[in-house]
């Protein structure tokens, strides 16, 4: 099966019953999406599809071939980082950071669409990704400045992640 | 491997969906997810035999999507929570579909369960039973031979959720002059499980409660009306206390009886809430 991540493609053999968590991790190495309640909870596997925050560890992987997937690792260019890393990095909103990489997909996936969120919409978007550290107010913090950021690009919204992620495609 | 190895299957059509489940045995719909892989996962956990097949209905394109027909508001049976959430057809008596969709679970299991699973899953606390029993809508099926059913959800859980077809979308009726209230408890713990679902639809009629519906959905049984609660408010004006009276009417059967007295309060807290929600609206 074919899987386009990151703006890269790959093909993949699949039994059928691998989750999507299993097969970033295990088959393409993608690590930066965390393995921890496996059961829909933590929000520490977010990914994007289609700009949309989903929980990989409850998605069959078949299911999702041929879709656009984003994961943590996609988000940099190089050695920039996306506003919402930096961000989280300028604001210390990251302690212990496991949950980090599901936090930051699931803020990028706000912002893109909203830059400039309201704390209640901040904690509508960011209610299925649990942090123990932080308390969430330096993440809040961080999400208004990325927000900044990437609303300064005066990109149009749909496009706005896109930017950071450099346009590869190849077969690894 | 968090699943047992099982057939994947991505029909792109309603056809070819019926034929495969129809044909293939042991087999499951996978509609969003959010219900089925984890009770796969759990049944692997504990050593339960899984299904052989599991039949994918994403790229099945008509099952999504929300549109507005005359006075019918038409959901696929696809259409995730948060596309549901959004739309901007819910005006008049759908809007409180939007109310609904925003007290579901979490934000990223919003935007991959969808309305169908969250109907047919057949878990008795799933949140739409109660307000689209409210709002007298109708579910679709289609099964083998390009049959076709249409079911109210009332009688859909009457019938404990049970299908052997696949339910392609549900249809609601426009009233503009309808007052819906929606309230939902939840369990505090990781785990979203709402304890209890209560959406009281009625009209108000020289300042009287008319045409009331009142449906509940609780963790121990589907969602369904609460007849006692509908005959006394039907005919009673909305004056102040009556919603505290009401509490004295109600079909107690259907409340989840093992609770503590901590959620039966709080049941009678939600149901009182809608009630004073709508009287202040009748007044005014």
């Amino acid at each position: 099966m074919i899987f386009h991540v990151n703006h890269k493609t790959y093909e993949v053999d699949l039994v059928g019953h691998e989750t999507l968590l299993e097969v970033l991790r295990d088959k393409l190495g993608l690590t930066g999406t965390k393995t921890s309640c496996m059961e829909s909870e933590c929000g520490a596997c977010t990914v994007m599809i289609g700009g949309k925050g989903i929980l990989s560890c409850i998605t069959l992987a078949a299911n999702v071939a041929g879709e656009p997937i984003t994961t943590i690792e996609g988000l940099a260019d190089g050695e920039n980082l996306h506003p919402v890393q930096q961000a989280f990095l300028d604001y210390g909103a990251a302690q212990c950071g496991f949950c980090i990489p599901g936090m930051i997909m699931a803020s990028t996936a706000l912002l893109t669409q909203n830059p400039h969120p309201t704390r209640e919409e901040m904690e509508y978007a960011l209610d299925g990704n649990i942090c123990r550290c932080t308390g969430y107010l330096k993440i809040f913090e961080a999400l208004r400045e990325a927000g900044d950021k990437m609303s300064q690009l005066k990109a149009p919204r749909e496009s706005a992640l896109y930017q950071y992620i450099p346009a590869v495609s190849s077969t690894p | 491997m968090l699943l047992n190895p099982l057939t994947f299957h991505a029909p792109k059509t309603v056809e070819e969906a019926i034929e495969l489940y129809s044909t293939l045995g042991e087999v499951r719909l996978l509609a969003g997810g959010t219900f089925l892989l984890n009770s796969l996962k759990l049944l692997k956990k504990r050593g339960i035999k899984t299904p052989q097949h599991v039949i994918s209905l994403r790229k099945i394109s008509v099952l999504q999507g929300v549109k507005v027909t005359g006075d019918t508001l038409t959901i696929g049976a696809m259409t995730v929570i948060n596309d549901l959430f959004s739309s901007p057809h819910l005006t008049d008596n759908f809007a409180i579909l939007r109310t609904v969709c925003r007290n579901i679970s979490t934000n990223p299991i919003r935007n991959m369960a969808t309305v169908g699973g969250n109907l047919t899953s057949r878990y008795t606390w799933t949140e739409m039973g109660a307000p689209l029993i409210a709002l007298e809508a109708v579910m679709h099926f289609c099964g083998t031979n390009h049959t076709t059913e249409s079911i109210t959800v009332e009688d859909f859980f009457k019938n404990f959720a049970k299908t052997e077809k696949i339910l392609t979308h549900i249809t609601i009726r426009r009233d503009p002059a309808a007052a819906l209230a929606y309230q939902r408890v939840k369990k505090l713990s990781d785990v979203d499980v709402p304890l209890l679902a209560v959406c009281i639809r009625t009209h108000f009629n020289d300042g009287c409660f008319t045409r009331t519906r009142a449906s509940i959905n609780c963790t121990t049984s589907f969602a369904k009306r609460d007849l006692v609660l509908e005959e006394f408010l039907n005919g009673k004006k909305t004056a102040n206390g009556i919603a505290q009276e009401a509490l004295a009417h109600l079909d107690t059967s259907i409340y989840d009886t093992r609770s503590d007295d901590y959620k039966k309060s709080m049941f009678r807290i939600s149901i009182k809430k809608a009630i004073e929600d709508l009287t202040r609206r009748g007044q005014t």
